[in-house]
């Protein structure tokens, strides 16, 4: 709901300064892909949307979404720069070497501690050199029964498949989808490691919130509530000023992810504005596009835009922000988004279903599941 | 707004207007092919019926057969694929099995149990006790109660804090037991979705049982007590075979109804690769849910299940020669 007023005003900021086209907001808060879907094939869809990254490539194979790569070259709007988006990132919006989209948000995966119940257990807070194994000692020490009754009632940690699994995989060195798009190698050692990292953590009461427990209480709100000492969400969740806003939430800092074996590499979750290929005026969307996501930029964090990452920008546009702004500025290197095929979610439906699901109940090894899904993953990736 | 209210209006009108002239046309035509005047009238006034009937149903009906053998993504033009959607869900869908086996324990309990409760309400407000107009009209209330807020109201009773946790905890703490999350526990989803279907129950069904009891004859009690029967005799031997029809209509529809559930499955989220979901939620899922339509794979378990219907009505009608009576016709 805030949300919603506040994009109203960027949206109202843009449509003062419009003379071709007006921007009219349509806010779809439950099942927005079900419904875009159906708008699109029935043709009475939007000509600006939002699409998640996994969506991207899949629409614009099936030629639902405008290609705006000739309007952007001739376009000197600093937004239409492409040299200035996080490459990373904006591939997400691309597909076979066309632009289709341009990203809103460049979001790392960081990780929100508690310093009240770090101190309470007599554990160092994480610092830049902490490690997987760092990780886990603090987690276990962090969870414990307070109130005697022989079970946790507060943890060190809470995974429910957020983050993606796949970013403990890029950490050890591994790949879900090889940088050519055309293999999934996730049964070599590497990739193993950091499945394995995972699954000896998610739902495991040695170390974190069970399964029963995240889907009574809430996610994040295990978090915010001060029973979960050390979650993973994006940079721009409220979990570092929730207490502000309501002093009954658990005050919280901002720290790099652990690292992993190779790297410290974090999953950004990324959004773009595409454009109705079946529009009717290309040109005016294709200019309230670029308007519009000039004006987001300087309101959502962080904008995935090299000049706007600064910690003066992040403070401009969530002031709440500005204490966190250094870490979140220093996850950016190693933010990372996922290689996006077309047939993505058909892809993700079996990576969930034949290797992550049943990894997650203890239905098969990591090492058996994964060599049984990779044909079928793989089968998915050749178009 | 306004404007768009009178452009809606206006295409009523003439819907309405050209439905009257083809209405028209079509009499015409009959009367001049050699039709009586009546039939030809006849056939005229149940055109507009008889074209949403091919639009809407027929036609949807004929292209997810003919989906059901193609990929199809709604985008780009179906490729045919012959049997591959049919072999893929029986053999090589997780989710499948666990939610064929759900959707079936399903009906097979909370069909029984719920009709034995309709029929017993039933009984009791077929008496002429007082007030019965309050009690029949109470009973008939959960029925008019959306679906949606039932299901919320008892996700909130059936949550690990919820109401029924905290009335039994006393007989939890009896014999040991943790105060089950009915439906994040799948132990407990397939009873905690019964329960909850039962609250629904007395609504039509009672209704419809309630006037075939009253169209038992009273001489046939009275005949039974003339025996020297009691009141279980008068169960036996009179109000169950006469309600026997009742009771069979009431079982087709509560098969085919149990079969095609859906929104507890989309309000209550279970798993679909341990306990399953339903298969009606599976069909929506792939046909429309997530942004990446498989209407091809989705129209393939829609007709499976249409075959599953067939199959377990079938099975209903079958034995119904073994239980359902019919006045006037001889054994």
């Amino acid at each position: 709901m805030e949300e919603a007023k506040e994009l109203q005003a960027v949206i109202d900021k843009v449509n003062a300064a419009a003379t071709t086209y007006e921007i009219v907001h349509e806010p779809q808060p439950a099942d927005y892909y079900t419904k875009i879907q159906t708008n699109l094939a029935g043709g009475t869809a939007a000509d600006l949307l939002w699409l998640s990254q996994e969506f991207i490539a899949g629409y614009a194979d099936k030629g639902v979404l405008l290609d705006i790569s000739d309007y952007l070259k001739n376009d000197t709007r600093p937004a239409a720069k492409l040299d200035d988006y996080f490459s990373d990132i904006l591939q997400t919006a691309q597909f076979n070497g066309r632009t289709y989209g341009l990203p809103w948000i460049a979001q790392p995966v960081v990780l929100y501690y508690n310093p009240k119940m770090f101190a309470d257990a007599g554990v160092e807070p994480p610092n830049e050199n902490w490690t997987w194994d760092d990780f886990k000692t603090a987690a276990e020490k962090l969870t414990k029964d307070t109130d005697g009754d022989g079970k946790p009632d507060q943890w060190g940690t809470a995974f429910n498949g957020w983050p993606p699994i796949h970013m403990f995989i890029w950490q050890a060195g591994g790949e879900v989808i090889s940088e050519d798009k055309t293999q999934s190698p996730i049964d070599t050692p590497e990739a193993l490691a950091g499945a394995q990292f995972y699954k000896d953590i998610i739902y495991n009461p040695k170390y974190a919130a069970p399964q029963e427990v995240i889907k009574e209480q809430g996610f994040a709100e295990l978090a915010k509530n001060g029973k979960v000492a050390m979650f993973f969400g994006g940079a721009a969740d409220d979990l570092d000023y929730a207490h502000t806003k309501d002093p009954r939430f658990a005050e919280m800092k901002v720290a790099l992810v652990p690292k992993g074996p190779k790297s410290r590499a974090t999953f950004a979750w990324t959004a773009s504005t595409v454009i109705n290929a079946a529009t009717k005026n290309p040109k005016a969307a294709y200019d309230a596009l670029v308007d519009l996501t000039e004006g987001i930029h300087r309101w959502k964090i962080v904008a995935p835009r090299k000049s706007l990452a600064s910690a003066e920008v992040i403070a401009a546009s969530v002031p709440q922000k500005q204490a966190s702004a250094e870490v979140i500025l220093k996850a950016l290197p190693d933010a990372r988004s996922f290689r996006i095929v077309p047939r993505h979610s058909e892809w993700d439906s079996i990576f969930w279903e034949k290797f992550q699901d049943p990894l997650f109940q203890g239905k098969g090894t990591a090492a058996e599941l994964a060599k049984q899904a990779r044909p079928e993953l793989e089968a998915t990736l050749s178009q | 707004m306004v404007d768009f209210y009178a452009r809606t209006l206006i295409d009523y009108a003439v819907v309405a207007l050209g439905m009257a002239v083809a209405m028209f046309i079509v009499f015409q035509v009959l009367v001049r092919l050699g039709m009586k005047r009546e039939a030809a009238t006849g056939y005229a006034l149940i055109l507009p019926w008889l074209l949403g009937f091919i639009v809407w149903t027929a036609y949807p009906i004929l292209a997810s057969l003919y989906y059901s053998f193609t990929n199809y993504n709604v985008f780009q033009p179906p490729k045919w694929v012959g049997l591959d959607n049919y072999v893929k869900w029986l053999t090589n869908d997780r989710s499948f099995w666990p939610s064929l086996r759900l959707t079936l324990l399903y009906g097979l309990i909370s069909l029984p149990i719920g009709l034995a409760l309709s029929l017993g309400v039933a009984m009791l407000l077929a008496r002429n006790v007082r007030g019965v107009g309050v009690w029949r009209t109470l009973y008939y209330l959960p029925a008019i109660i959306p679906t949606v807020a039932t299901i919320l109201l008892w996700r909130w009773l059936l949550g690990s804090e919820g109401l029924v946790n905290q009335i039994m905890s006393p007989l939890y703490n009896l014999i040991g037991m943790d105060k089950p999350s009915w439906f994040v526990d799948e132990r407990y989803a397939l009873p905690g979705l019964i329960i909850m279907s039962l609250w629904g129950v007395f609504g039509a069904n009672t209704v419809i049982l309630l006037a075939g009891l009253k169209n038992i004859p009273t001489h046939l009690y009275e005949a039974v007590e003339l025996d020297g029967g009691g009141a279980w005799a008068k169960f036996r031997h009179v109000t169950l075979p006469m309600i026997s029809p009742t009771l069979f209509y009431t079982l087709v529809l509560g098969v085919i109804a149990a079969v095609k559930t859906f929104e507890p499955g989309i309000f209550i989220k279970l798993n679909s690769l341990t306990t399953g979901t339903f298969l009606q939620v599976l069909v929506y899922g792939n046909a429309f849910a997530g942004g990446n339509s498989r209407m091809g794979y989705a129209s393939a378990l829609g007709w499976i299940m249409l075959i599953i219907i067939m199959v377990l009505t079938l099975l209903v009608f079958r034995s119904s020669a073994l239980w359902v009576y019919y006045e006037g016709e001889r054994k």
